[in-house]
């Protein structure tokens, strides 16, 4: 209570007596601790896979391969790690902070096992290919809508919470928990929303250009408010209880929060930066991601000034050193990202290793170290005990620095070097490296730094666990000890209160605010684009893919081609020269979902319809390196194993078909026999050209017929 | 061509709606927040996360 409180009216009000659902908090704990590692496992295997491909396997086993592990680790990493790393923070400090049990037992248990097992069916299905292919939503819909479900049991619990607290005031950190909860919600529905084919396959209702900007907008604020803004509520409570001081500027706080979630939301178009997204869309997106630097610098400052005076206990208490850490991290990263979203450094660090180096310094050094931080604080409270060892606390701290440092240096280096060799034209303006795989090879140097300082990270995480386990085990749980606070009613509001004293406890005017907030940017940003479908269809010559294409795209999709190829030629010189015409929106019209990825580790496939003969593409995945030397690619032997299914093919048309893909009533009726005949036709060519000759069922052929046709109706390169 | 001109669907006066939109926002809740009325108030609220030491028995 506030002193003014208790000093107006504390005779007449009535005291209650209740206690905090502290296990509840401990399960997310060891949820967290437990998946970190795991997502940082994936992590550390990935990045040896880039800097050796053998990692990848020889081909045998389809699940182990870099397109199905990295959709598998960003998922991990985000929604495993970081999300059970969110509740827990969450719950904790919610319950203080509203001086509250929380609303119902239950629905924090369901919320805990609702939330594994959709981990759980992530791990069983990513790995096996099930994907919906963009990027942080790969998930298909029924775990989508698991999620759906899940998150709005957290929310009940949370809102119920809300309404029997004991606390008038509601402290700027629930503030940012409200956001989240409540952004996070429409971003999932609106950006999951797809039309099933069958139980672990959909297609997503958007196509191409409105594809792409859903995702990006989608994709940036699941940074924004599954990374950001929750992690900065557990920065705005837990850096001023581990530095026993209160939060530097309270009113700073609040300016912090209305702009971040105001700006927040129009960012995403940065991912488009160059493509055939509206060019006023581009601009909004680039104005509005430069503004983030002010209220997110805000924001650094106010966690970091709150520990003036306590500067000697940062260097001594590992839990105020890894905060400080995480917080300077933060600010290191969002600086970087407005710059990278001006258009001109854009054009140079887009598709290249900057970005991870990016989000890594965001990931690892904000979100981990924070989460480091926190547990520390966290173990201690709710096992009643001190750190087990400072100095394995200490090791910990160092080992990921240094981890960190040694990443975002290596893929900042790896950038510039590739970026650099992409756009080299010479005199008589031809490319200086034509061919892609040079830029490859020359920084793959780079990528073993990178998987060394990611190892680093990892063993910093298993110190870190062992630690945890350590300190947990000389502690001990005491759970139900009672307390005290007076009921919230109406003698607990002063008799003269002004109108904003009010609106202050109207928990559900500021939620409805804070929708407002990020519907405006969402509205004005997507609502013109998804209206521009009807002026976009209009070229007669992009016509829909036959159906043994959308066989191979579909194949496409499984093996997860987006995390290394692009599918976006921007209009630059050195682009059009390696790649062809640029890319234009209406060849993209039929693309559910769209597939222009956001990294070319290998290069861009736009236009690389009849660019190669059928043969080359047959030998290239079953080894990259008989037709590219020095290729890092994976290979992919079971697509000369597997037979194409062509069982789900009739439902595949008829779910295009409803999105308005104008196919015809006969592909409709004999969209198998339409297959069948065209993979007829592909491999006779390859049985020519040495192919074996029972070739002609296998999944190969159905990813050469899409790879064939990709930018062909428009740009065929001549 | 008319297809041509609406496939880029330019609307220059959107990011400029968006901005003014931002300013007149900020404005009114950096007001909101300044206003020295409300200092001690704030100040209080920053100290609630503190009061759960204080609340226990």
């Amino acid at each position: 209570m506030s002193s003014t409180h208790s000093q107006n009216s504390s005779l007449t009000r009535r005291l209650e007596t209740f206690s905090y659902d502290d296990q509840i908090v401990r399960w997310f704990v060891i949820a967290t601790v437990i998946w970190g590692a795991v997502a940082l496992l994936l992590g550390t295997t990935i990045a040896f896979q880039l800097a050796y491909w053998k990692v990848n396997g020889l081909g045998d086993l389809p699940w182990i391969t870099f397109g199905r592990l990295r959709p598998l680790h960003t998922n991990a990493a985000i929604f495993a790690f970081c999300g059970n790393a969110i509740f827990a923070g969450i719950y904790y400090s919610t319950q203080r902070l509203l001086k509250t049990r929380l609303f119902s037992d239950a629905l924090s248990r369901i919320h805990f096992w609702g939330w594994q097992l959709i981990i759980v069916a992530a791990a069983l299905t990513l790995p096996f290919g099930f994907t919906q292919g963009k990027e942080y939503a790969e998930l298909e819909w029924p775990i989508d809508i698991a999620i759906a479900g899940i998150w709005v049991v957290f929310a009940i619990n949370f809102f119920g919470t809300l309404k029997v607290r004991r606390e008038r005031h509601i402290y700027v950190a629930i503030w940012f928990y409200i956001a989240t909860i409540i952004t996070v919600a429409v971003l999932h529905i609106f950006n999951s929303l797809s039309l099933p084919v069958d139980f672990l396959k959909s297609y997503s209702v958007y196509a191409g250009v409105q594809d792409a900007l859903v995702q990006w907008w989608y994709g940036h604020n699941a940074v924004a408010f599954f990374l950001t803004t929750p992690f900065l509520g557990l920065m705005y409570y837990f850096v001023p209880k581990a530095a026993n001081r209160p939060v530097y500027s309270y009113r700073l706080s609040i300016i912090h929060f209305w702009s971040l979630v105001f700006i927040y939301i129009w960012a995403g178009p940065h991912h488009l930066l160059y493509t055939s997204l509206p060019e006023w869309a581009q601009t909004v997106g680039m104005v509005f991601s430069v503004s983030l630097w002010a209220p997110s610098w805000g924001g650094m400052i106010n966690g970091l000034l709150t520990l003036r005076g306590v500067w000697n206990k940062v260097r001594t208490d590992p839990v105020l050193k890894l905060m400080a850490t995480a917080v300077t991290f933060y600010g290191m990263s969002t600086f970087e990202g407005p710059l990278l979203s001006i258009k001109s450094v854009n054009a140079i660090a887009h598709y290249t290793d900057w970005i991870p180096g990016h989000v890594h310094a965001g990931t690892i050094g904000w979100n981990y170290m924070l989460t480091a931080g926190v547990l520390y604080f966290l173990v201690t409270k709710l096992w009643r005990t001190e750190i087990y060892s400072k100095k394995l606390a200490e090791t910990q701290f160092w080992l990921a620095t240094i981890g960190l440092v040694l990443y975002i240096t290596s893929m900042w280096a790896a950038a510039f070097t590739q970026s650099a060799m992409w756009r080299a034209i010479d005199e008589t303006g031809k490319l200086v490296y034509p061919n892609f795989i040079e830029t490859v090879v020359k920084i793959v140097p780079m990528y073993w730094v990178r998987a060394f300082g990611g190892t680093f990270v990892f063993i910093s995480f298993i110190i870190m666990m062992y630690n945890l386990y350590m300190t947990a085990k000389k502690g001990s749980v005491v759970d139900g000890e009672k307390l005290e606070a007076y009921a919230l009613d109406e003698s607990s509001i002063e008799k003269n209160a002004k109108p904003h004293r009010k609106l202050e406890g109207l928990t559900l005017v500021f939620s409805v605010l804070s929708l407002l907030a990020i519907l405006v940017g969402s509205m004005i940003e997507l609502i013109p684009t998804i209206m521009s479908y009807n002026y976009v269809i209009q070229k007669a010559e992009v016509k829909p893919y036959t159906p043994l294409e959308i066989l191979g795209r579909d194949i496409y999709v499984r093996e997860g081609c987006y995390t290394c190829h692009s599918q976006t030629i921007r209009p630059m010189a050195h682009e059009v020269l390696r790649y062809g015409k640029p890319s234009e929106a209406f060849e993209f019209i039929y693309d559910h979902p769209f597939q222009w990825g956001s990294k070319r580790t290998g290069p861009d496939l736009h236009r690389v319809g009849g660019k190669y003969p059928d043969m080359w593409h047959y030998r290239h995945m079953w080894d990259p390196r008989e037709v590219v030397q020095g290729s890092i690619m994976p290979r992919y032997k079971w697509l000369f194993n597997s037979k194409i299914n062509y069982n789900t093919l009739p439902k595949k048309l008829e779910v295009m078909a409803t999105f308005g893909v104008p196919y015809s009533p006969e592909e409709l009726q004999n969209g198998v026999a339409l297959a069948e005949a065209q993979a007829k036709t592909i491999t006779e060519g390859l049985v020519k050209s040495g192919a074996p000759s029972d070739v002609g069922n296998k999944e190969i052929v159905a990813l050469i017929a899409y790879l064939q046709r990709l930018g062909t109706d428009y740009g065929r390169i001549k | 061509m008319k297809s041509e001109v609406l496939s880029r669907f330019d609307m220059p006066s959107l990011p400029l709606i968006a901005l003014i939109l931002f300013v007149v926002v900020f404005i009114g809740y950096t007001w909101w927040t300044l206003k020295p009325s409300r200092k001690s108030y704030f100040e209080d609220a920053s100290k609630l996360p503190f009061e759960d030491d204080k609340s226990k028995n």
